[in-house]
């Protein structure tokens, strides 16, 4: 298996011009920030914050307008090839290839990263078997609900084993008791594997369930709390929640989360 | 679970595909129309070997000459393999290069205005061999088409698909191979349906003026002989050639897109 990296983000910025205005726009004001390796973090804001920005960045689409961001010491956008096959991304929609089935959708990253293909198809039915769809390895996308198919996308990330594993919105679309239960199974994936992981969302329901770690990002982003969620008294969840409402309402740091 | 099966438009596809029982009476009518002319053509003072009967050009029919089917057929199946994979290999090329596009596209829009029976003289005057005249004009007309219908439908790929897949760092080769080529595949396979209908006919006249082969040829040796009964039975066995060929490909769109939601 990969072995998990630590994140490390230095000043952080990204500008770029509207097409249609020619105006800058900032993106991302000024991030600083580190996640260690194996640590599942969450980073919440409001829409239009800059967190998919931040994470195209992370994923290595896009390159900083200033600052550095690093992944075990290597930048995703500049080292682009070195993490092949070390990281991977469950997206807010399944992104599933329609003319593959199931288990070929699973097998993709595999199959990229050159793997042997005995390996591929053991691996991949494996993530499958564990995600509850041994029984539907042969269906393609539209076969599938909307749950069923990000189960696959998740066995998809799962299946890379990868040292970073990255969500973005990816239960957002979902029902409620469809997302909780892909929420935990993702949780608990993820402690197995070892990953640091970096989940995207705008539900802070969500962030307290799953994070080690929650960033608060301001607009334009930029860190406005760190909170620790473990060291948080799980009696006063309600209280964490409200004081991260607070802080995104302000776009400043609610004197509650200092603590 | 089971996969969906083949598409049902291809299900209900036969050699004619999805015939309309009102188009085979529209047919039917037609030649019974063509068929009342022959007949009275003495009498209404039409030359009778203008509309021939049926009779007359099954005659014809039963001296069509295979080999020159198999020729034609052989020259457009030969110049829609060089066009598809010249015309593919551009777009992928300038798919990934914008700054080329920019060049070529103006270039390739002059190419497709040029008219089919410039690109025959021009043929004539600059080449000698028959084959290479018949081929180049193929070419010339058909990678055109499948070059741009390709590189539009690239564009059109959902970005979604393409950061999901670069996110997880495929070589240039697997971008096209996993992403790329089965995403267009559809356009590509109704490209060639276009393509091949254009190639039939540009074939035709190309043979027509400059070759000794082939349907095309035949047609001139017809017209030469004021044999309209020769010309009907060639134009029919180039259309149902043509049908044919639609048809093998409807069978392999069927197969090849299974995966496609009924």
């Amino acid at each position: 298996m990969n072995r998990a990296a630590p994140v490390e983000v230095a000043g952080l910025g990204k500008r770029y011009r509207q097409t249609t205005s020619g105006q800058e726009v900032v993106a991302i004001d000024r991030l600083d920030f580190r996640i260690e390796s194996g640590e599942i973090v969450a980073i919440v804001g409001q829409t239009g914050c800059g967190k998919s920005t931040f994470l195209d960045i992370l994923i290595g689409l896009e390159a900083p307008s200033s600052g550095s961001l690093s992944v075990g010491g290597f930048t995703p956008y500049g080292d682009f090839d070195r993490f092949r096959g070390r990281i991977a991304t469950v997206f807010q929609q399944d992104r599933l290839l329609p003319w593959r089935s199931s288990l070929d959708n699973v097998r993709l990253p595999l199959e990229l990263a050159g793997m042997p293909e005995k390996e591929q198809r053991e691996r991949s039915l494996g993530w499958l078997e564990r995600l509850g769809l041994g029984k539907f390895t042969g269906a393609y996308p539209h076969e599938l609900s909307g749950g069923m198919r990000q189960r696959v996308a998740i066995a998809r990330a799962f299946a890379l084993e990868p040292a970073i594993l990255l969500a973005d919105e990816a239960f957002g679309h979902l029902d409620e008791v469809t997302a909780a239960e892909l929420r935990e199974t993702f949780v608990k994936l993820a402690r197995e594997c070892g990953s640091t992981s970096v989940l995207i969302t705008h539900q802070l329901e969500e962030a307290i369930a799953v994070g080690d770690r929650i960033l608060v990002f301001g607009k334009p982003a930029t860190v406005l709390a760190d909170v620790s969620v473990a060291q948080w008294p799980r009696e006063d969840y309600a209280g964490l929640r409200e004081a991260i409402q607070a802080t995104l309402q302000a776009n400043a740091p609610d004197p509650r989360l200092k603590r | 679970m089971k996969p969906s099966s083949i598409l049902p438009e291809a299900k209900a596809a036969g050699l004619f595909g999805r015939f309309p029982r009102e188009g085979l009476v529209s047919l039917l009518v037609l030649a019974a129309v063509w068929e009342t002319l022959a007949q009275l053509s003495p009498t209404l003072g039409i030359p009778p070997f203008a509309v021939p009967s049926f009779v007359r050009i099954g005659r014809s029919l039963l001296t069509v000459t295979p080999i020159d089917v198999a020729i034609t057929l052989l020259r457009v199946l030969g110049a829609l393999l060089v066009s598809f994979v010249l015309g593919m290999t551009l777009a992928m090329v300038m798919y990934l290069s914008e700054t080329l596009e920019r060049h070529a596209r103006p270039v390739i829009r002059l190419l497709m205005a040029v008219p089919i029976i410039s690109w025959i003289l021009f043929a004539i005057l600059w080449f000698r061999g028959v084959e290479f005249r018949v081929a180049f004009v193929l070419v010339i007309v058909c990678a055109p088409v499948f070059l741009v219908d390709a590189l539009d439908s690239m564009r059109d790929v959902s970005r979604d698909w393409r950061d999901m897949l670069r996110s997880f760092r495929p070589t240039r080769v697997q971008f096209f191979t996993k992403l790329m080529l089965p995403a267009t595949l559809p356009s590509i396979l109704t490209s060639w349906k276009i393509v091949m209908s254009l190639a039939i006919r540009v074939v035709t006249i190309a043979e027509l003026v400059g070759a000794v082969t082939g349907i095309g040829h035949q047609l001139n040796v017809a017209q030469q002989l004021f044999s309209v009964a020769d010309v009907f039975a060639w134009t029919l066995v180039l259309v149902a050639s043509l049908f044919l060929l639609e048809y093998v490909l409807t069978l392999a769109e069927a197969r090849l897109l299974k995966w496609r939601p009924a």
